[in-house]
């Protein structure tokens, strides 16, 4: 697609292993500007790439470079990355208020009133509910992560590095993190940049840019999502036609009444002569046929 | 502008489609600056890459051009190449006509009977 962009992370080599997994990734990038989605089956490994990105997990072999820095060790790339995940880190009996203040001495780029609002906003901080002195251990696992995703907004950051942000939401709130996601990247005007995993792609489709898919610690696919919207096109046709058609295809679904599959566009010519209906695919149905292809698990056809 | 999520048109089409015909009916005059893509996404509520693809259409059908680091703003319009367009609009609506004409059983006739009529009560309009 656009040829302009520059890279907010670029990594090579990266190595990790763990008993019967290993991460590996000889080349990433992500590009400046723009959402990236990390898809990819539980145990892909989306969660240990982020950690190594975000800095949680350190003892990994490869160089990961942010914002054009040269310099590894410059202590300002983490004031401008911000990073929310599947657990909490706030402590239990720390409240809103508290999270906020606490906050505030650990970054400097902190605004508490910002945090304060966002939480009001998201509907944290419902008088009825406890308001500002409401304690972390006492909320929902979606509170929770409203009060992350408020923490890292209310930063200047750079840089916002999500894992699973969507999974604990409620329908309204994915459309609300999706909103908050486009007015953050808007806000950088083309300098502000996210990356986050997810397993709810249909409910993230419009906000991502860029999707990344991994299966056994290995990227094995990766692109615009315009520009994977082109390489792939979803095929229908009739029963009969399936099994002559099946060597051409990326990934197939039969039924009794006709079959479904994803063809890579370059093969479509292949196909002259049959009666088949084709149609641009979802990013949820890429994901899914990249999935299929490349999973380990025998799932029936 | 609107978005349909599932007409069956890409996003970036309808996107392109609908600042053309700002483009060409006048609406956006050359020299002005289309919104920000990602100001445009976030109203809109589409993904960055969308819109871009959209303006990059329309940049490479010559009605916009992209200024490095500023933004994409309209060029002047071809007045020839804008009615060769509309000419092959026309085109496209009648030949539709003809088709629905012939579901009507309606002959030729009174086919040009009715866009005669037609254009009579638009010019009493």
């Amino acid at each position: 697609m656009e040829n302009n962009y520059t890279y907010a992370i670029e990594a090579k080599n990266l190595v990790k292993k763990y008993k019967g997994f290993e991460l590996n990734i000889p080349d990433f990038e992500i590009p400046k500007g723009f959402t990236t989605a990390l898809i990819g089956e539980n145990g892909a490994g989306k969660t240990t790439l982020l950690n190594m990105l975000a800095g949680l997990k350190l003892d990994y072999k490869g160089n990961i470079r942010f914002f054009d820095t040269n310099d590894a060790a410059d202590e300002t790339v983490k004031e401008r990355i911000g990073y929310t995940g599947p657990g909490c880190y706030f402590l239990p009996q720390w409240t809103i208020r508290q999270v906020g203040e606490i906050s505030e001495l650990l970054f400097d780029g902190f605004d508490k009133t910002r945090y304060e609002e966002i939480c009001g906003e998201l509907g944290i901080t419902k008088e009825k509910l406890g308001g500002k002195g409401k304690k972390v251990s006492d909320l929902s696992d979606g509170n929770r992560m409203k009060l992350m995703i408020a923490g890292v907004l209310a930063r200047e950051t750079q840089l916002l590095i999500m894992d699973e942000p969507a999974s604990p939401l409620d329908p309204l709130m994915r459309d609300e993190l999706c909103n908050r996601i486009r007015a953050y990247i808007e806000q950088g005007n083309g300098d502000k940049t996210v990356l986050c995993s997810t397993h709810n792609i249909a409910d993230m489709e419009n906000v991502t840019d860029y999707a990344i898919i991994m299966e056994h610690g290995k990227i094995v696919e990766e692109g615009f999502v315009e520009d994977l919207k082109e390489k792939y096109i979803l095929i229908k046709g009739d029963v009969q036609d399936a099994d002559k058609i099946q060597e051409y295809l990326y990934d197939c679904n039969k039924s009794s009444y006709g079959f479904e599959g994803m063809i890579l566009s370059e093969n479509l010519d292949k196909l002259a002569g049959t009666d088949i209906s084709t149609e641009t695919p979802t990013l949820s149905q890429i994901s899914v046929a990249v999935m299929r292809a490349n999973t380990d698990l025998k799932l029936k056809r | 502008m609107r978005i349909l999520q599932s007409s069956g048109i890409p996003i970036y089409q309808q996107i392109a489609d609908q600042l053309r015909e700002d483009i060409v009916q006048g609406r956006l005059k050359a020299g002005e600056e289309l919104p920000s893509i990602r100001g445009l996404a976030k109203e809109l509520k589409i993904s960055v890459i969308t819109t871009m693809k959209a303006y990059e259409q329309l940049q490479s059908e010559g009605y916009v051009t992209a200024m490095q680091g500023k933004g994409f703003y309209v060029n002047a319009q071809d007045t020839d190449m804008i009615r060769e367009q509309n000419v092959r609009k026309v085109e496209a609506a009648l030949a539709n006509a003809i088709t629905a004409a012939g579901y009507a059983g309606m002959q030729e006739e009174e086919l040009i009977d009715t866009l005669r009529m037609l254009i009579r009560l638009k010019k009493t309009d």
